[in-house]
């Protein structure tokens, strides 16, 4: 039971008090749950009317992942929130913060019930998180229907910031802002910038399920607009280890120039096997959106990703001074460099203090925090960070990066900008 | 598909195929002498690769982790048996039943320990290369897959016809009630046949992590393809888990870029197929489990 | 005691199970209640009709989400193609579309045994799921089906979270009775007799594959009932619902509670359900949690909480 221990002493450290509220609840559910139990046990309370006060704790509710394959990703989350609130000495606009973090457990039915225990049972003043898209979309109309301001730190569908017919499978909320990208964002842009650079002809490579169809088909959306074109593609199911079959196809047609999606594990397993098999010498060149390569891709295949071209709203090494400090604080508290997670949950933090800095730290009027969040304007790490105000999706700027090995490190070098990338919000 | 293509997607289909027998060697061989269907298999496969990955770590040798990682395994079977299994003794879908909650236990722990984030172990030097063969470049680690995957199935061969060990096995596959009463030791025989599945996996798992990755989730992954194989093959037999493997490679393989979109559940088919057409496997024996 | 004595009891509590919304309004985690309630009641019902399987006919099946995800995926599906709110329209065609289906896999795997009866459900489950996943224009796929409305009765609307637990909580009795009155039938007392010797049934005139058939469209029906509950509840459907996590959920929860008997897949939902959605919440470490609980009942408590309960009642009664 390790992580029992660790977990306590994790949370006596960082002095949360959610863990008591928790042991309350859990006295509490225990007693729904034997339906039989007198009533006249349980203390008569006034429910509803969460503090919204300033002065008075600001509570967010954070639905992460801390189990399953997205397990990392909830653990960088996790820390960016944790760095901001200690540059902050724990206070947003004089508010003591309380987070309640959350496990999806990557189970989509857990996440959704996580959701309406935020909005029930913690009544959080705002919800932050999610990682998964199909679990966004899942938890869409709850926290539209409950006014929950909840802003999405990963899940990457498009749906979830535009208008679309009959709202499905999800549909754009005043309530719902998200300070991560759609995939839009990372895939359209690319398609859009090499097509029109000459490069027009790509075999595409991407994960066989909704974010990797929909970020294949929104970069040959890009390509087609300078008259490029797909020859071809492979799409790997899901729960695929071996790649050898899809990069076999691969060589065995003659576009050379490679567009893939595939995040984590998957892009270890397509790197991996892409030299193994002797793709490079080949001729043939890897191209993908940002998450082919980010960190926890690299540490693992280290140079032989380089010379793949990705294109993402940030890279470790992007030169500003926000991300210097931010790469150099994360560090400095945590043995690790920052990846592209830590920067979306740290964002989303640094969006709500602002919004909520400039009313005084009152969230008791949600259509007016919405004002605030809509006005926010800062210097992320990534560069500057508005949210476009019809769609709430960010508007940023798109980095074109090539995967290169220097003093022994393999990183993201910046080729190249796309500035101020919008979603179209249709 | 061109001559070479076939070729060379043939050869990936025989190495996953050899990696699947190699996993699955060990599930078969504990339902042969045991009537358990170990649903902990790709949780110990799971362990194998995080194992193998300390070892690695540790001393940077491969060779090392592909003897430890099996032994560490081994062990953990050798404990598991006599304080899990032996008490259910003959109540076999129980048994089945507990190696669910094994599972969940040591995934569960594999996170704790050795955290979430997904890892990739380093070819073994020399096996990290890639040859040419018919004019295409090959990677030198699947063919040395390939090779493992046969040597085992020969070494295995090997220890059942000629050793005691072996003949203790196959009398226990036949019968092991009868063993028992003829004076062997049933109860250490069991838990040395649930250690060497155990190993069996864990072994799997160092093979296949230079090529497959870790992460949460291979163990299902592991799990399931084990399962197809030894059903498709035929439960509890060598060479049922070979033919197994020998089809199930070349099958998902081929499968999986002809026919992309129904790819997730072509192999189930093919499993229920099988199973429907031959309950027993293709070379199953006749052999039902209450 | 009186056989009236019992009745009253259980009449109290299911008045108060239906009412929990009401009476535990003035609580403050009152609605939070309702809502883990609500989800423990609907795998209460799965798990139920999973017991039909497992612990009367004596058919351990590890594919039963695929009932599950049918019926969740049927009622949202009927429910936004016809544009229709009406319970009877989108609870009817779960069951339909879940009872055709279990006719469909029933069919195929009664006359198998054991191990292999195992397999073969996991198997034909892999595929219903994997259709579920791959089918993104009738289902979703992988981006699950969202906005799957609630459902009205003859006026009634049951959106509001109160009603929509009444509505759960009055089909689980529903369920529970049914099933309570059919495992007292002779039809129940054959299936348990086919579990026990199925040859001996056999030669004794009764066509044993047809009855573990008709069990096996009435447990798949069930669980679609369920599985459109699910959808309405949760409003969204995941591929996940159809999937070996979901059917294995149930399996653990039948077998702690205690196969073979109505209470203990109820008290296997509430506890399953309590440690990984509640527990979880507290500790880090609910897998385990569960893992150790689940390998304590199976060689410990292999009759389940039921069987503890009753061990120890019988102790009490013999002293």
């Amino acid at each position: 039971m390790g992580g029992f221990t660790k977990e306590n002493v994790l949370a006596a450290k960082r002095g949360y008090t959610y863990r008591i509220t928790r042991r309350q609840f859990l006295v509490a559910t225990s007693a729904a749950a034997l339906a039989a139990c007198a009533p006249a046990a349980v203390t008569p309370g006034a429910s509803g009317s969460p503090a919204a006060t300033p002065g008075k704790a600001l509570k967010i509710g954070q639905l992460l992942p801390f189990t399953g394959v997205y397990a990392e990703l909830g653990n960088s989350m996790r820390r960016a929130t944790e760095l901001y609130l200690k540059q902050n000495d724990q206070k947003i606009a004089n508010r003591p913060v309380t987070i309640v973090y959350e496990d999806d457990t990557n189970v989509t039915a857990t996440g959704i019930q996580k959701t309406q225990k935020f909005i029930d049972q913690d009544q959080v003043d705002v919800m932050l998180g999610v990682v998964p898209t199909p679990l966004a979309y899942g938890i869409r109309n709850a926290v539209h229907a409950a006014k929950l301001i909840f802003i999405d730190t990963n899940a990457g569908g498009n749906a979830l910031t535009r208008d679309t017919p009959d709202c499905k499978p999800a549909c754009k909320s005043p309530y719902i802002f998200r300070s991560s990208f759609s995939s839009y964002q990372i895939s359209y842009p690319i398609g859009d910038y090499l097509s029109a650079k000459g490069t027009k002809e790509f075999f595409l490579a991407y994960a066989n399920y909704g974010f990797g169809t929909e970020s294949a088909a929104d970069f040959t959306t890009g390509l087609k607009k300078n008259g490029g074109s797909v020859t071809g593609n492979v799409a790997p199911p899901l729960g695929n280890a071996d790649f050898a079959p899809f990069v076999t196809q691969i060589k065995n047609q003659p576009t050379k120039n490679v567009y893939s999606f595939f995040s984590g594990a998957d892009a270890i397993g397509f790197i991996k096997t892409w030299n193994q098999l002797g793709l490079p010498a080949a001729g043939y060149k890897m191209y993908g959106a940002g998450f082919l390569t980010e960190q926890d891709v690299l540490k693992e295949v280290k140079d032989l990703a380089n010379g793949a071209i990705t294109s993402l709203f940030w890279a470790v090494e992007l030169d500003n001074a926000e991300n210097k400090k931010f790469v150099a604080d994360f560090q400095k508290q945590y043995p690790l460099l920052p990846d592209v997670f830590a920067v979306q949950a740290y964002d989303g933090m640094t969006a709500l203090g602002e919004a909520l800095k400039k009313i005084g730290g009152d969230t008791s009027d949600k259509d007016k925090l919405v004002k605030a969040l809509e006005d926010v304007s800062f210097k992320s790490p990534r560069g500057d960070f508005t949210f476009d105000k019809t769609t709430h999706n960010p508007i940023q700027d798109i980095y074109l990066r090539e995967v290169k090995t220097q003093g022994g490190q393999t990183v993201n070098t910046i080729l190249d900008k796309i500035a101020k990338v919008t979603d179209p919000g249709k | 598909m061109s001559p070479e293509l076939l070729f060379q997607q043939a050869l990936n289909g025989l190495s996953f195929g050899a990696l699947l027998f190699i996993l699955a060697a060990g599930l078969s061989l504990v339902f042969g002498m045991m009537d358990v269907i170990n649903l902990a298999h790709g949780a110990f496969y799971m362990l194998g690769a995080y194992v193998a990955l300390t070892v690695v770590q540790r001393t940077g040798s491969f060779w090392l982790a592909l003897v430890a990682a099996p032994s560490a395994l081994g062990l953990l079977g050798l404990v598991l048996e006599p304080l899990l299994l032996r008490r259910l003794r003959g109540r076999h879908l129980d048994q089945v039943l507990l190696t669910i909650g094994v599972a969940l236990v040591v995934v569960d722990q594999i996170g704790l320990v050795w955290g979430r984030e997904v890892r990739s172990l380093p070819f073994p030097p020399g096996l990290d290369a890639s040859i040419a063969i018919f004019g295409s470049v090959y990677p030198v680690y699947r063919l040395f897959v390939i090779a493992f995957g046969v040597v085992l199935a020969a070494a295995i061969s090997v220890v059942y016809r000629r050793t005691k060990l072996g003949m203790l096995i196959r009398a226990g596959v036949q019968d092991a009630e009868m063993l028992g009463a003829l004076g062997v030791d049933i109860d250490r025989l069991f838990a040395i046949t649930f250690a060497v599945g155990a190993a069996l996996a864990g072994l799997a798992g160092v093979i296949a992590a230079p090529v497959f990755g870790m992460q949460p989730g291979m163990d299902s992954d592991g799990l399931l393809y084990s399962l197809i194989v030894v059903v498709v093959g035929g439960l509890g037999t060598l060479g049922g888990a070979v033919a197994g493997s020998v089809l199930v490679g070349p099958i998902d393989t081929f499968g999986k870029v002809l026919f992309q979109d129904f790819a997730l559940a072509l192999i189930f088919a093919i499993v229920a197929l099988v199973l429907l057409l031959k309950p027993t496997g293709l070379l199953g024996r006749v052999r039902i489990a209450r | 005691m009186t056989r009236a004595a019992p009745l009253a009891v259980v009449l109290i509590a299911a008045a108060l199970l239906v009412t929990f919304p009401y009476w535990s309004a003035a609580w403050e985690s009152s609605r939070f209640a309702t809502t883990v309630l609500r989800d423990m009641l609907v795998f209460a019902i799965f798990a139920l009709s999973l017991d039909l399987l497992v612990g009367y006919a004596g058919m351990p099946s590890l594919g039963h989400a695929a009932f599950f995800g049918a019926g969740a995926y049927a009622a949202g599906i009927t429910g936004q193609r016809l544009a229709t709110d009406q319970l009877p329209v989108t609870l009817g065609a779960a069951a339909l579309v879940a009872a055709v289906l279990a006719l469909v896999i029933g069919a195929l795997v009664v006359r198998s045994e054991g191990i292999f009866f195992l397999m073969l459900t996991l198997a034909l489950a892999q595929i219903v799921f994997a259709i579920a996943f791959q089918w993104t224009a009738l289902t979703g796929g992988s981006n699950g089906l969202s906005g799957v409305g609630r459902p009205t009765l003859a006026g009634l609307d049951f959106s509001a979270p109160d009603r929509m637990y009444v509505l759960v909580a009055v089909t689980f009795l529903g369920v529970a009775l049914l099933l309570w009155s059919l495992v007292r039938s002779p039809y129940g007392r054959a299936l348990v007799g086919v579990r026990e010797n199925e040859r001996r049934m056999r030669a004794l005139g009764y066509d044993t594959a047809r009855l573990k058939l008709s069990a096996f469209v009435v447990a798949g029906a069930l669980a679609g009932i369920a599985g459109a509950l699910s959808a309405y509840s949760q409003r969204f459907v995941s591929p996940g619902d159809a999937g070996i996590g979901t059917s294995i959920q149930a399996f653990v929860m039948v077998l702690i509670g205690g196969a073979g008997t109505l209470l203990g897949p109820v008290l296997g939902a509430g506890v399953v359900m309590y440690i990984q959605r509640v527990l979880s919440s507290a500790i880090g470490v609910s897998e385990t949690v569960l893992g150790l609980v689940f390998i304590a009942f199976v060689l410990l408590a292999r009759q389940g909480m039921v069987g503890v309960g009753r061990a120890a009642w019988s102790r009490a009664r013999s002293r």
